[in-house]
């Protein structure tokens, strides 16, 4: 026990340096991830709240449906916990840098395990813990329920949180002793976006909006029905939900006693198995983790020969960081893995302006399609930043430790980040021009409004990309375990408020002059000659904030890399 | 063909380089030794453009490394102490990709892989990925890039960690052989075996200042010393500016 306690002790003791440094150096960045926490938590509570104020309205079915969706919510927090235990078990218990030292000392297996079992639960688990509160504050607050169901929520989310770390870790420790650690992280990884992407696309094409419509009720009801098979009295997520709805109703006369004992004596005793299993087949995994096998890649493959031709008109320094960023894109199964991510993203995007329903509709559809069009520039614009923060904003970063070679080497960083701009720009440009086009295609819109809204992604694509490249060279990130890692930090975070931010201000500079030619359009008046004037100081605002948005993040970015004293 | 004028650094409070002045010839290999944390490694990275000098200049090849960076760097081959390289590149597109970096055709370059390839006996390994080489293979594909576009000046910070016997007997070899071709070394290491068998001229660091320069003979006469081993002579200099000995200290 003692060295249990001594295991977790540096870790501890990181993080306390870690938070204090976080406050004394840079106060404004825990104010800022705070502010947006608090508000995804704010959101995440209200959305609930509003769903089950709405359940209660409904009479017999209401408290069925909050009951299902509390199991649901257990079902889908579980295999959450499941995946994300597997691919951070795979980290902390074989792929650690700390374990090379752990082994050497002399402290059992079983100690080792259950350390690193600490230490996986919360890597994984605290983000699900922090915003499954509010869901659980919802709950309580609508249902008026006691004091002691806050309590009662920790008693039964413990073990909930052991018994699916404890799952996700023996199947990482299995896995581990057949195939190499890397390879399977690299796998999972793969698969787990696989199954976001599946969700994502099953949940977006059950069209969930027919559910508010009231003729639907009897297809709801067959809904539920099929979800019911969901619910076996045999998982850890029907026992959350037996031992937290009675004190939901007042019905306190169910054996709640009972699904607690079963959610605490299943998640002990898969500590105990664990144990076991550690001192069975751990040390044999991570022997294995240290092993990499020779990969022998096709000498000439179609893939090499293609990017042979693209990248020869360029000069001899730009085609070779041309080539190196496809062929490690490509090479990297947890960057290209994205792409299904963004792909998804794209087909419920136009698949939603496909199922609009304009004509039933009261206000004239002329009015509302083109009205869509323009919100639909800042949807757009959206959605390219939210490609841009996972492809482009890592642009930079992805140089990783290996950074000193271009620094040391004749290439000059404004050369250097240049290229990773056109070669971002590029391929978003087309993307963004297809979104637009088909998405107005879809809306029917004017010819006026189609040249509009692909002027503006125009010029809105290469401000978010130099915003991207720049803002990835202010926040590196040149230590990182996986690609995806980089984007969901700080400076992804504020690269995604300032692209919003450009975003929301061309709009806005577009909004009126556009709303004063539909109006006069549609009222079939004349337009006026201060309109054109106004159009005229519109164009050039946005010209101008475009045009700065592609100059200074690029020169600031710039600056910082120049001046930055360690990159290690 | 290298010189460094009045080369500071600070920190915040801590002068990591104090005021160095050094001059080195074309041809010689030179050593910069000096105990952990003396400000080897600064000076190295201010050298080869990873960090900024607060104050002094680096001039190499007759420009500053400030004020024309891509004259000097075109000129200079780094070969840092840890290899952090690109994992998802083979062992040929690494070098294909550092070559284009000097400007180097990918055309243009391949007889020249071919040939470091062998030397660093790498024969067999050009099409893996990095990610599946040992530190040492590691070590020495980085010491193949430095060399790719034929540097006149090539600065290293440790040249045998990680290396075996063999690798790092091949290693030296080389460097004699490049020193002979006018090729100019600048050599910093704690393996005095390395400095005592290479360098022709040797300085010695401490809490950031140049306490010793000269040949070895030069350093032996300063010291007044009978034993002309380089480890002694390193012990006694530095003692003398105020690092006890390790072994009077513990008692052993």
């Amino acid at each position: 026990m003692n060295n249990f306690l001594l295991l977790l002790y540096p870790r501890l003791q990181s993080f306390k340096h870690r938070a204090r440094s976080s406050i004394t150096k840079e106060a404004i960045k825990p104010a800022i991830l705070s502010f947006i926490g608090i508000i995804f938590w704010s959101g995440i509570f209200f959305i609930f709240y509003r769903v089950l104020a709405y359940f209660q309205g409904i009479e017999i079915l209401g408290d069925f449906l909050a009951a299902k969706l509390l199991s649901m919510v257990f079902l889908v927090f579980f295999s959450i916990l499941i995946f994300s235990n597997i691919i951070t078990s795979l980290s902390t218990y074989f792929l650690s840098d700390d374990l090379q030292l752990i082994f050497s000392f002399p402290v059992s297996l079983g100690e080792i395990f259950l350390t690193k079992m600490v230490e996986t639960t919360f890597n994984s688990s605290w983000m699900v813990l922090l915003f499954g509160l509010p869901i659980f504050l919802a709950y309580g607050i609508i249902y008026h329920a006691p004091l002691i169901f806050y309590g009662l929520c920790f008693v039964v989310f413990i073990p909930f949180l052991i018994i699916a770390s404890c799952i996700g870790v023996f199947i990482s420790m299995i896995l581990v002793n057949f195939f190499p650690a890397r390879r399977t992280r690299d796998i999972l990884f793969l698969l787990s976006i696989l199954f976001i992407v599946f969700l994502y696309l099953l949940f977006r094409f059950l069209k969930p909006e027919t559910l508010v419509n009231p003729e639907n009720f009897a297809n709801l009801i067959d809904y539920f029905t099929a979800l019911k098979t969901f619910s076996s009295p045999l998982l850890p997520s029907f026992w959350a939900t037996e031992a937290l709805f009675p004190f939901l109703h007042s019905n306190q006369e169910k054996d709640i006693g009972f699904y607690i004992l079963m959610l605490w004596s299943t998640g002990l005793s898969l500590l105990v198995i664990g144990n076991w299993l550690a001192s069975r087949i751990y040390f044999n995994g991570w022997s294995k983790s240290q092993e990499s096998r020779k990969l022998r890649l096709s000498r000439s493959s179609f893939f090499n020969h293609t990017i042979d031709i693209i990248t020869r008109p360029f000069s001899p320094s730009t085609r070779v960081i041309i080539e190196k960023e496809l062929k490690t894109f490509f090479r990297d199964t947890t960057q290209w893995s994205q792409l299904l991510l963004l792909l998804s993203l794209v087909i419920v995007y136009i698949y939603n302006f496909k199922v609009l329903p304009l004509e039933k509709s009261p206000i004239p559809s002329f009015y509302l399609q083109n009205l869509f069009s323009f919100l639909n520039l800042g949807l757009a614009g959206f959605v390219l930043s939210a490609i841009a923060v996972r492809f482009v904003f890592p642009a930079v970063s992805v140089e990783g430790q290996a950074f000193w070679l271009i620094k040391t080497s004749p290439l000059s960083l404004k050369r250097f980040l240049w290229s990773k701009f056109w070669m971002s720009l590029i391929p978003l440009l087309i993307l963004a021009q297809i979104l637009t086009v088909v998405t107005n295609y879809l809306l029917k819109v004017t010819d006026f409004m189609m040249g509009l809204s692909m002027v503006t992604i125009f010029f809105m694509t290469f401000s978010i990309t130099s915003l991207g490249i720049g803002m990835g060279a202010i926040y590196p990130r040149f230590k990182h375990g996986n690609t995806a890692e980089i984007s969901s930090g700080f400076g992804g975070l504020m690269y995604m408020i300032y692209a919003i931010g450009l975003i929301a201000l061309t709009i806005v500079l577009e909004a009126r002059p556009v709303y004063i030619l539909f109006m006069h359009q549609f009222r079939k008046l004349s337009i006026p000659m201060w309109f054109y004037l106004e159009i005229t100081v519109a164009i050039f605002l946005i010209l101008l904030i475009n045009f700065a948005a592609i100059i200074f993040p690029i020169r600031y970015g710039l600056k910082h890399l120049d001046s930055m004293e360690n990159i290690e | 063909m290298i010189e460094l004028i009045n080369l500071t650094k600070k920190f915040g409070n801590l002068t990591a380089v104090d005021n160095i002045n050094l001059k080195i010839e074309k041809g010689s290999i030179f050593g910069f030794l000096g105990p952990n944390g003396a400000g080897k490694t600064t000076t190295i990275k201010m050298m080869v453009g990873l960090l900024k000098p607060t104050s002094g200049r680096v001039i190499i090849g007759g420009n500053d490394i400030s004020t024309h960076p891509q004259e000097v760097k075109r000129m200079v081959g780094f070969i840092p102490d840890r290899s952090y390289i690109y994992e998802k590149l083979t062992g040929r597109e690494f070098l294909q990709f550092v070559a284009g970096l000097y400007g180097i055709p990918k055309n243009g370059c391949d007889g020249k892989i071919k040939q470091l390839f062998q030397l660093f006996s790498l024969e067999g390994w050009e099409d893996e990925l990095i990610e599946s080489f040992s530190h040492g293979m590691r070590q020495r594909l980085v010491l193949s890039s430095a060399l790719i576009h034929d540097p006149e000046v090539i600065i290293v910070d440790e040249p045998v960690v990680g290396l075996d016997p063999k690798g790092a007997r091949l290693v030296k070899t080389v460097f004699k052989n490049l020193s002979k071709q006018g090729v100019t070394f600048f050599i910093s290491t704690h393996v005095l075996e390395v400095a005592e068998e290479l360098c022709d001229q040797i300085a010695i660091i401490q809490n950031g200042r140049v306490i010793a320069s000269g040949s070895k003979e030069d350093l032996q006469k300063r010291v007044n010393s009978k034993d002309k081993r380089l480890e002694t002579l390193f012990l006694q200099l530095t003692e003398k500016e105020g690092l006890r000995s390790p072994v009077t200290e513990l008692d052993i």
